[in-house]
């Protein structure tokens, strides 16, 4: 015989096998309760992300303003150097 | 002289094709039902879906393991991920086969995550099998086709054992494999071909036919 028909006539057989039943509705609806509770979690970290983001946009708006008066320090190495008239 | 059927029975078969189907068609109505008030809130009517397709996700799971307590798990796993993902539930197909879907998702994974932890690959337990002595197909129990065809499955890597799984047991198509996994057909056809070499090879490296007594 065929090594793959064996195989199609053993899964044919097991095919019949009785399956175990559990009953997990009830452990179903404890896990669904247990399970549900974590979305309230959310609220701190949201209210940190909030946070977060009025933190980062106070300092962007700092870090605009800073920038406006910032000079290039490349600017400095290739300006010519101020005549100082000694005498 | 002809043997076609008479018009009553074709008119029974008639009969019985609108009655499946009348019934098919209100047990669908009622699973939207339920569906629909699981989705509201209403746990008691997820607890009947529950039990309604309990036996059926466990016998597919069963298929992924043979251990009652991870079975189990799995089966309480994939009902609680279902009911966390059923306002996607659009209704189109029957509940089962989204059911159906998200277990053989979870029973991948499942063999996957396994597949990660280091252990040694359990050999075939031909002990079973040396217990069968028996050429005749109808002589062999079940649960002990099963588990011999299980220890065998269990050889293959995670992607060729799946679709030996589904096709043995479930007697799942290509195209119904392909759309539980969310994978292209050719890749399942290619993978199911490979798998059934595979398979034919670690099925003569231990013997099988000689243990089985089907060598005639």
């Amino acid at each position: 015989m065929d090594t793959l028909k064996a195989l199609a006539k053993l899964a044919r057989r097991a095919r019949e096998e009785q399956t175990p039943v559990f009953g997990v509705a009830e452990l179903v609806r404890l896990r669904i309760q247990s399970e549900g509770r974590p979305s309230v979690t959310l609220i701190p970290l949201g209210l940190f992300g909030g946070l977060s983001a009025a933190a980062a946009s106070i300092i962007l708006f700092l870090a605009v303003q800073l920038w406006q008066y910032m000079n290039s320090p490349i600017m400095e190495l290739v300006a010519p150097l101020p005549e100082i008239t000694l005498w | 002289m002809t043997n076609a059927p008479c018009q009553c029975c074709l008119a029974d078969g008639l009969l019985e094709d609108q009655e499946r189907s009348g019934r098919i068609a209100f047990v669908e109505n009622i699973d939207w039902l339920d569906v629909t008030a699981s989705v509201q809130g209403d746990q008691d009517a997820y607890e009947r879906l529950v039990r309604r397709y309990e036996k059926q996700i466990t016998g597919l799971l069963w298929r992924f393991t043979r251990d009652a307590v991870q079975c189990e798990e799995l089966v309480q796993q994939v009902f609680v991920e279902a009911y966390f993902s059923l306002k996607t539930y659009r209704g189109d197909a029957p509940l089962l086969h989204w059911l159906r879907r998200i277990a053989t998702r979870t029973g991948y994974r499942f063999w996957r995550e396994k597949a990660k932890e280091p252990q040694e690959m359990p050999l075939p337990d031909f002990e079973i099998m040396e217990q069968i002595e028996a050429a005749d197909e109808d002589r062999i129990d079940p649960s002990e086709a099963a588990a011999v065809l299980h220890s065998l499955l269990a050889r293959l890597p995670s992607p060729d054992r799946l679709v030996l799984t589904l096709l043995y047991f479930d007697r799942c198509g290509t195209r119904e494999i392909a759309e539980r996994m969310g994978w292209s057909r050719a890749k399942v056809k290619t993978q199911a071909l490979r798998a059934r070499r595979k398979m034919k090879e670690i099925a003569e490296r231990e013997h099988l036919l000689e243990r089985l007594g089907w060598t005639l």
